[in-house]
């Protein structure tokens, strides 16, 4: 064990845990940030590789392990796949035919890169990205918080292009490296660095500075009518002077203590339920301190390889891509069915500790102003089309759940590209028609006050949410 | 045959002969005048219109919808009833006014037509005023490739480091360095100081030199591998297959006669590695046919940062003129499965001079952070694939079937990070050797002192000195060298207003209309290199006397001399004939055409600029300035290679000038077909500076459906729009002029056929002036138009010149300037120089006033 993990378990011990003690602590914080009364709004996306279980209609399988729910939009049922929400039903929404239009004939493998972006990543040559919709609200955020964002995934760093381990992408389009280790996730969040950070910050507000009095002195040279171009300058220098002092706040602010008793923070995906529930409890806690309000979690990396193969070992099955291959071997849809329930269980139970929680304003519970995103790029073997994805809670951020909600037209009962386990899914023709997933993102950022009527090049937002 | 018509050189000669200009009677030039408020016609026929059929509503008695038609005053231009006026305008255009259920009040359609064309005429002239009449300040941030530029000169760096600063918006002028348009924000602000500091840190450097990276690729090692493996297959002329082998990438011994096919290979780093060059020649050569590459795996070791050396000795198998032989430098990494990247990486083709039989090394230089590189190129495991490539494409045209162009390769050397000298020249330019380099508080206002004569584009006072050192005292004591805590002064230099904008001071008392030595140097080097000044323009601003005329008219040679002047020409042609609009066209696809389609005019103009040749040749020449792909666009013969070149040209091509050029035709299209409107404001704002206004609100759509419409010809199409009453004021003056270009496709070019019927590119001007196609378009240009156009392009660069738009109080500047240039010929480069020495350049700005 090493000096920092003593550190927090003694610091632990003196404290004791649970969250009656937790308490005092959450009044000092939201005083010192000054913002009592406002109940921040968070963003949550969990992408997971691989699509889900798509069996054809006249398959066996079809009733049980097929991932969208049958049935309409407030009298759906879920199959076994998505059956651990239920006790949520009322907290969640699934959605079909949504998609990025520009990905629709690009090999899955490919995708992970523009869930978030919606950019025409393609398939092969130059490589170019675009922002996130989560970085769109980071930065909309403005500071708020000590963290813009956390970025997490199972594999860490940017990953490869077309083979993204990040799903974070800034606002020039390039890859946000993605942290894995809980550990190294807990040490950012909530124990203070010895990195110069307030040394650079010491530098820059004396360079500002030294640039308002120089300015005065050009100004002096100026006639009256260019001083007032000069004036936009001076502007834009105050501005930045205001976002480092807040900056400097968080530097000078002390960070949050929290309750460690669920974290697990030497678990790695070998261990993968243990890793899982400590990833998924970082996000709460960071949520729950204010320390962010965006986080981003990349369930492993498309195409294989690496740790996230091992998280399908929680359910005592092999190798997770295989998987999407095997479909059509004895039990094949049930294997990856069983897999793709369990990912749904633990971002369940994420969702229930929100649920749980009230909000420090007392707004509500922290599910009711948490919009958190479940989906793949993919839905059947490699097909880039009809995402799976749920989302839950933002009740007071004016979403309404317990539904089911088709988009798109052709593709009632998720049949286009189903059962199929060849590459004539994704190279095959794009019957159905879908809507443009960018239209959901343009709908969440317009709810976190985000002015905008476009994303990714689309204009609109999606109807019936 | 009708008789044969004069000549273009005629017609110039006759179009000269009524010039304005030379003759210099200025009441006679009409161009630009200001327009005043037509009162009469306000009085004679709309105000009595106005009082029988709307006062009734609108008027003493009652104000419908808050309006009082008697109480808005009928001078537009005076700018407050314009609103008011606009909406009247569209109730009356639109035929919502008067009330169809008052038919006391009715308007008769020449009464309608009356009201709509006043109100419509004189709305335009008060926009035109309010344009010419804002105040524009030449106090303006830099553009952003003007920023890249200077950071670049100033620094050393041989790349853009700011290629993510937002990109500017160009005014309705076309120009972008409009100072109302160039904004700053914080986090553009914050850009600045980001950017400036990690190009210091990447220009400077600590320790000792790095050890570079050598990869070494012989052939001949190689060859030796190949052909000791157990299923090797050589082949060589004896065999039956050879004519095929040898169509395929391979490695060839020249003495023996032996091939073996071969493309992609691996290679390590090479520690022992002393010369950078192989001394002879060696008999084993790879050799590719065009279009042809060779991959080679250079596994994980190339550095992070720094510049990575390419040299290639090559040569060609055959020295035919006609053809052309490059090489181009491709990276890509393969990570796994669809998780891939290819990119381009160098800059541009190099061409191969040499013979094969004793090449030559050709130099490719990549900054290793600015390209995309693999990200597992650090993992500690083997999966995702670590491993990097590099390709060499032969990018050549072959003519010869029998015996096709190839390029041999014997020796490759890659060396990362490449350092011609150590400390490189970018680090000792700032941190120099000097005799005080011991005492910090000296050498840091030497430093200082040099640093910011460039940044500020003039000498540095005592106090900014003691301003700056005060900083880096503050820098200094949190870190450790002298060089760490100036690089962050010197990035906070480099955000201060002094460097990001163009900034004039207030008069000297002495001279207080006139802008200093400095400032003229500056707007020299902006107008001429978008950039800042060297050392050497500097020196002569600092010896004084820039303004006289024989040492400006040096620096001005020296500058167009300069390759810096390359920027000039780029962003002026780019700007003046708007060819931005290409960036958005997708119906060009073949990437080499659409690249030489935008290059094209460009050339033009260098080839023009080098010759003082007249700037009448821009509306037609008897010769095109064109490469390989653009000739035989055009149906041009015999122009080889991917360089432009002029070459005679032949009246059947329909060519010559800029205006027949495909850039103006592709961007001037819908993407399928021409598009006649776009093409006749496109002449109107670019070459002969008459915008015509903008669409009114409410503009009618063309009505598709309309199965009448649908059966029309384009021409009809266009021809039925204009003759709505709403429609037919503007059109009638944009129209024709587009009409003239039919013979022009989307992809600009020639044809005598639309579909199954001829081309009908016969028009008649708003003035009853017929035109014939293109032809008889330039010949009216030529004949008629001459001072206008000539105008024009004065206007256009004098504008870019000074950054800024021109205003009524330019008027006679620009006038002076063009009866100048008319009276000397016309020359391209003498525009430059008259410019530079105009009383307008050397001016503090005016105040833009309407004279009454």
């Amino acid at each position: 064990m090493n000096e920092t993990t003593q550190r927090i378990n003694r610091r632990n011990f003196l404290r004791g845990s649970g969250l009656a003690l937790a308490l005092p602590w959450l009044e000092a914080i939201s005083a010192s940030a000054g913002q009592t009364h406002e109940t921040p709004k968070r963003f949550l996306s969990v992408y997971h590789p691989d699509g889900v279980g798509l069996p054809l209609k006249n398959d066996p399988a079809w009733h049980d392990w097929s991932w969208f729910p049958r049935g309409g939009e407030r009298n759906f049922e879920l199959t076994k796949v998505l059956d651990v929400l239920e006790p949520l039903r009322a907290d969640i929404t699934i959605y079909s035919g949504l998609s990025h239009p520009d990905a629709r004939k690009v090999h899955g493998h490919s995708n992970a890169d523009q869930y978030l972006t919606g950019a025409a990543t393609g398939g092969h040559g130059p490589y170019k990205n675009t922002v996130s919709v989560d970085q769109v609200i980071a930065q909309h955020n403005n500071e708020a918080t000590r963290h813009g964002s956390l970025v997490m995934s199972t594999n860490g760093g940017i990953g490869g292009p077309r083979g993204a381990q990040t799903q974070s992408f800034n606002q020039a389009g390039r890859p946000i490296p993605a942290m894995n280790k809980p550990k190294q996730i807990f040490d950012t969040l909530f124990v203070a660095n010895g990195t110069d950070a307030g040394a650079k910050l010491a530098r820059s507000r004396s360079s500002l500075d030294f640039l308002i009095e120089n300015t005065r002195s050009l100004e002096r040279k100026l006639s009256q009518r260019d001083r007032r171009k000069l004036q936009q300058y001076l502007d834009a220098v105050r501005d930045t002077e205001v976002k480092l002092e807040r900056a400097q706040k968080w530097v000078d602010t002390p960070l949050p203590d929290v309750d460690i008793k669920n974290l697990h923070l030497d678990s790695g995906p070998e261990e993968a339920r243990l890793y899982f529930q400590t990833m998924y409890e970082l996000i709460y806690l960071s949520f729950f301190s204010d320390s962010t309000r965006v986080a981003t979690f990349q369930l492993g990396r498309e195409n294989g390889g690496g740790p996230h193969n091992l998280l399908s070992k929680a359910v005592d099955l092999g190798n997770a891509h295989a998987l999407t291959h095997d479909v059509k071997k004895p039990d094949g849809w049930k294997n990856l069915g069983t897999y793709n329930r369990y990912q749904a269980s633990e971002f369940g139970r994420f969702v229930e500790r929100l649920k749980q929680t009230p909000e420090p304003s007392g707004n509500g519970s922290l599910l009711d102003n948490t919009f958190a995103m479940h989906g793949s790029a993919s839905s059947s073997f490699h097909l880039s089309r009809n995402y799976p994805i749920i989302s839950a809670g933002g009740g007071n951020l004016g979403f309404e759940n317990g539904r089911y909600l088709k988009y798109g037209t052709g593709n009632e009962d998720n049949q286009a590209g189903a059962g199929i386990v060849s590459d004539a899914g994704w190279r095959g023709k794009v019957v159905a028609e879908e809507e443009p997933l960018a239209l959901l993102f343009t709908t969440v950022l317009q709810r976190f006050g985000v002015e905008t009527d476009t994303f990714a090049g689309v204009t609109g937002t999606l109807d019936r949410i | 045959m009708p008789t044969k018509p004069s000549s273009f050189e005629q017609l110039k000669q006759e179009g000269r002969a009524k010039s304005n200009f030379l003759t210099r009677t200025r009441e006679s030039i009409e161009f630009d005048e200001i327009p005043k408020a037509d009162l009469t016609q306000y009085h004679d026929v709309v105000a009595p219109l106005l009082k029988s059929k709307c006062s009734a509503c609108h008027g003493a008695d009652e104000d419908h919808a808050n309006l009082r038609i008697d109480e808005i005053s009928p001078n537009l231009l005076a700018g407050e009833s314009v609103e008011r006026w606009r909406e009247i305008y569209k109730v009356l255009s639109n035929s919502e006014m008067p009330p169809d259920d008052e038919p006391d009040f009715a308007l008769t359609g020449l009464e309608r037509k009356q009201l709509v064309s006043w109100i419509s005429r004189e709305m335009n002239k008060a926009s035109f005023v309010r344009r010419n009449t804002t105040e524009h300040t030449s106090f303006r941030r830099m553009t952003k490739s003007e920023y890249n530029y200077a950071i670049q000169d100033l620094l050393g760096l041989p790349y853009a480091i700011g290629t993510g600063l937002p990109t500017e918006t160009a005014s309705e002028d076309g120009f972008i360095k409009n100072s109302e348009l160039l904004q700053m924000s914080a986090m553009q602000f914050e850009s600045y100081r980001n950017l400036a500091l990690d190009a210091l840190k990447r220009v400077t450097v600590r320790g000792p030199r790095p050890e570079p990276v050598i990869y070494d690729i012989s052939m001949p090692e190689q060859m030796e591998i190949l052909a000791g493996a157990k299923n090797a297959t050589v082949f060589n002329q004896s065999k039956d297959d050879y004519e095929k082998q040898i169509r395929r990438p391979h490695l060839f011994n020249r003495e023996t006669g032996d091939g073996i096919s071969f493309s992609n290979g691996s290679v390590k780093p090479n520690k022992t590695a002393v010369d950078a060059t192989q001394s002879a020649a060696s008999p084993v050569v790879l050799a590719l046919n065009a279009s042809q590459e060779s991959k080679w795996n250079l596994d994980r070791f190339l550095p992070d940062n720094g510049m990575m050396r390419v040299s290639i000795s090559v040569g060609r198998t055959t020295m035919d003129a006609t053809e052309h032989a490059s090489v181009r430098l491709i990276f890509s990494a393969h990570t796994s499965n669809n998780a891939n990247f290819t990119e381009v990486i160098s800059h541009q083709d190099i061409p191969v001079n040499a013979s094969a039989s004793d090449p030559e090394y050709i130099h490719f230089d990549i900054p290793l952070s600015e390209i995309q590189r693999n990200p597992f190129r650090k993992l500690a495991t083997d999966f995702p694939r670590r491993d990097e490539f590099l390709h060499f494409r032969n990018v050549s045209s072959t003519r010869n079937r029998k015996k096709p162009l190839q390029l041999h390769i014997d020796h490759v050397r890659i060396t990362a990070p490449f350092h011609a000298q150590w400390p490189p020249k970018s680090h000792t330019d700032i941190f120099f050797p000097s005799k005080n380099s011991n005492d910090e508080e000296l050498y840091g206002r030497e430093i200082l002192e040099k640093f910011l004569s460039r940044v500020w584009r003039r000498p540095p006072e005592t106090s900014d000195l003691d301003k700056f050192m005060r900083l880096y005292n503050i820098f200094r004591s949190d870190l450790p060298t002298l060089e760490a805590a100036m690089v962050e002064v010197l990035a906070t230099a480099l955000a201060t207003p002094e460097f990001l904008y163009l900034t004039e001071r207030v008069a000297e008392p002495q001279q207080p209309s006139q802008i200093n030595d400095f400032e003229l140097a500056s707007r020299l080097s902006f107008f001429l290199w978008s950039s800042i000044p060297d050392r050497e323009l500097l020196r002569a601003a600092n010896q004084g006397g820039l303004k006289q005329s024989d040492a400006l008219q040096k620096q001005v040679t020296r500058m167009l001399a300069d390759p810096k002047a390359k920027r000039f020409h780029e962003s002026f042609v780019k700007q003046w004939l708007g060819l931005d609009g290409l960036n958005s066209i997708t119906h060009i696809t073949d990437t080499e055409l659409l690249s030489a389609i935008k290059q094209e005019p460009v050339a033009f103009f260098e080839d023009l600029l080098t010759r003082n040749g007249s700037i009448l040749e821009f509306l037609h020449s008897d010769y095109v300035v064109v490469n390989e792909r653009l000739a035989r666009h055009y149906g041009v013969r015999d122009v080889y290679g991917p360089h432009f070149q002029r070459v005679e040209g032949n009246p059947d091509q329909h060519r010559g000038g800029v205006l027949t050029g495909a850039a103006v035709m592709a961007m001037n299209s819908d993407g399928s077909d021409s598009n006649p409107l776009k093409r006749g404001v496109w002449l109107l704002e670019r070459i002969l500076h008459d915008p015509p206004p903008p669409p009114p609100p409410d503009v009618p759509e063309v009505d598709l459906t309309d199965p009448r419409i649908l059966e029309m010809t384009l021409k009809e199409r266009i021809a039925d729009h204009r003759n709505k009453a709403a429609c037919v004021s503007c059109h009638s003056r944009i129209d024709p002029w587009g009409i003239a270009f039919e013979n022009f496709d989307a992809q600009g070019a020639f044809r005598t056929q639309i579909g199954n019927r001829p081309v009908d590119a016969n028009s008649i001007l708003f003035n009853q002036q017929p035109l014939s196609g293109i032809d008889g378009l330039k010949r009216y240009l030529i004949s008629d138009r001459q001072d206008q156009f000539i105008r024009a392009i004065v206007h256009k660069m004098t504008s870019y010149s000074l950054g800024r738009p021109l205003t009524f109080a330019d008027r006679a500047d620009v006038d002076t300037l063009a009866v100048q240039l008319r009276q000397s010929g016309d020359g391209l480069e003498d525009l430059i120089r008259l410019i530079t020495s105009s009383e307008l350049f050397h001016a503090k700005q005016k105040i833009g006033t309407i004279h009454e």
